[in-house]
């Protein structure tokens, strides 16, 4: 437990630089768009209402109100969650590779270490999962001081009150309203990167044959977790809700399950450096 | 005792390792010779569990390999197995931290005897210089068995001389260690058994000293009759 905490810690802090950068480039390319999009949308008014002698409320007929969700379907504010998401995603891959990539060969110490190898994959997967929270954390924030900054420009005339972050219609998915939902979304982000650290092992273990190994693994394994929507697709309506619910959380644990005792198992007999 | 029980090993097609046994004493350095690519590397791996085997046994005083067993047996890999944007103290906290077998006064006592720096980031060091930090990490642990590979390969003249006394010192004594080697004629004299490998296999097995004692050979003597028949 103190290794996978240390090694947990270890993870994060050799992240953490690219990671303050990811985090600096989101916070200005937002604040800078959220800027550039209200004034955008107030030069508008402005040049609208003058040349045709226009009221708000006319204005507002033709142009529609500013809501945040201008700015949350602009490129501004995509860009910035497309790079968080691809510099993720990219990590995923990383924080395996970089290990026995390069000059350095930072695996032999890793695997050498005297704890259970299987500890790294833990330490690993929680460092990504933690980015992940860090990183949706801060876009929660971000989005309350964008509120401010679109209530500081546009006058409260043009603007569709914005109640918070709940009705921002993307953010649902991320920022669930309940905890079972919040479990049940993580979770689900959890089993896939958790069933990716396991193809990268199959990988990393038999190499070329390997990636044939986890493509495979990684089809059978969305195969498995899927099966109780794809029974639903069907035959529709055969099972009750909380059946599917049901056979969900079992073929989540079985996924879950496998992959990290595959992992354990590549790591402690399989792996190759 | 470290044994290396009829192990054999595959890659693809090629087989690395054909029913390849030996064993090394604690107290004793055993030197693996053979030429580039005979899989002198690829048994250190195996020992350490770092590459798998296709049938055979290997065992560390009787044991196989386990979490604990990497407080007792360490290798020193002929790259640094560390983070090269580390400094040479923050490396040392990182052993100190995972390492119960982590001296600190031996780790300051071949500190100075190198000669380094321990606020250089290791990125920056020198061919030799690095060689001798990646030395120092596996030497200053506590472990009954040392794995080396290549250690005087492809550094300068002195960093080599540096190195050869460790072999010489206390830092060494009482443990057991297995070297590998393409380049005999430098170190014979700090051998004790010597283990000739070719194409995967033990061709010979000997122990240094009697075969100086009883037939007036020495290591390379030894080498050309084999090789050369």
């Amino acid at each position: 437990m103190k290794n996978y905490l240390k090694l947990v810690n270890f993870e994060i802090s050799r992240f953490f630089k690219l990671y303050l950068i990811l985090i600096g480039l989101t916070i200005v390319c937002q604040l800078i768009g959220v800027i550039r999009v209200s004034k955008g949308y107030m030069d508008l008014a402005e040049k609208v209402m003058d040349k045709n002698q226009l009221s708000v409320s006319r204005f507002i007929e033709q142009y529609g109100t500013f809501s945040v969700q201008r700015f949350v379907y602009s490129e501004w504010f995509l860009m910035s969650i497309y790079i968080g998401i691809a510099i993720l995603i990219i990590y995923v891959f990383l924080i395996w590779y970089r290990d026995w990539l390069g000059k350095n060969s930072f695996i032999y110490r890793l695997l050498m270490l005297p704890t259970e190898r299987i500890t790294i994959y833990f330490a690993k997967l929680t460092a990504i999962m933690l980015l992940l929270l860090g990183l949706i954390t801060l876009q929660r924030l971000l989005v309350l001081i964008e509120i401010q900054i679109v209530n500081s420009i546009v006058p409260s005339d043009f603007r569709t009150y914005s109640y918070g972050i709940s009705n921002i219609d993307i953010f649902v998915l991320l920022y669930p309203n309940t905890f079972t939902a919040f479990i049940l979304n993580y979770g689900i982000g959890l089993i896939f990167v958790a069933v990716l650290f396991t193809a990268i092992l199959f990988e990393r273990s038999y190499r070329l044959k390997g990636i044939f190994f986890a493509i495979v693994y990684g089809v059978l394994s969305l195969g498995v977790f899927f099966a109780p929507l794809l029974l639903n697709g069907f035959y529709p309506r055969y099972f009750y809700p909380l059946e599917i619910i049901l056979m969900g959380m079992v073929t989540s644990f079985i996924v879950l399950g496998s992959t990290i005792w595959i992992a354990n198992h590549l790591l402690k007999h399989k792996i190759m450096v | 005792m470290i044994e290396v029980k009829n192990v054999h090993k595959k890659y693809g097609r090629k087989q690395v390792l054909k029913d390849l046994s030996f064993t090394a004493k604690k107290g004793e350095i055993t030197c693996l010779i053979g030429i580039n690519g005979v899989g002198k590397t690829t048994i250190m791996k195996a020992i350490m569990a770092l590459t798998p085997i296709n049938s055979g046994e290997i065992l560390i005083d009787g044991e196989k390999i386990r979490k604990d067993s990497f407080e007792k047996i360490t290798f020193i890999p002929d790259t640094i197995a560390m983070l090269p944007q580390m400094r040479i103290d923050e490396a040392f906290t990182f052993m100190a931290d995972f390492y119960k077998s982590w001296n600190p006064q031996r780790a300051e006592e071949l500190l100075q005897f190198f000669k380094l720096d321990p606020t250089e980031k290791i990125a920056n060091l020198s061919k030799g210089s690095m060689a001798k930090v990646n030395m120092l990490l596996g030497l200053a642990l506590d472990v009954d068995y040392l794995l080396m590979d290549e250690p005087f390969s492809g550094i300068d003249m002195f960093s080599r001389e540096q190195i050869a006394e460790v072999f010489t010192s206390h830092l060494i004594e009482e443990r057991g260690v297995i070297l590998t080697t393409h380049e005999i004629s430098d170190i014979e004299h700090l051998i004790d058994k010597a283990v000739l490998i070719d194409n995967g296999e033990v061709i010979m097995e000997f122990s240094v000293e009697e075969v100086r004692e009883n037939e007036g050979k020495s290591v390379v003597d030894v080498m050309r009759e084999v090789y050369r028949g």
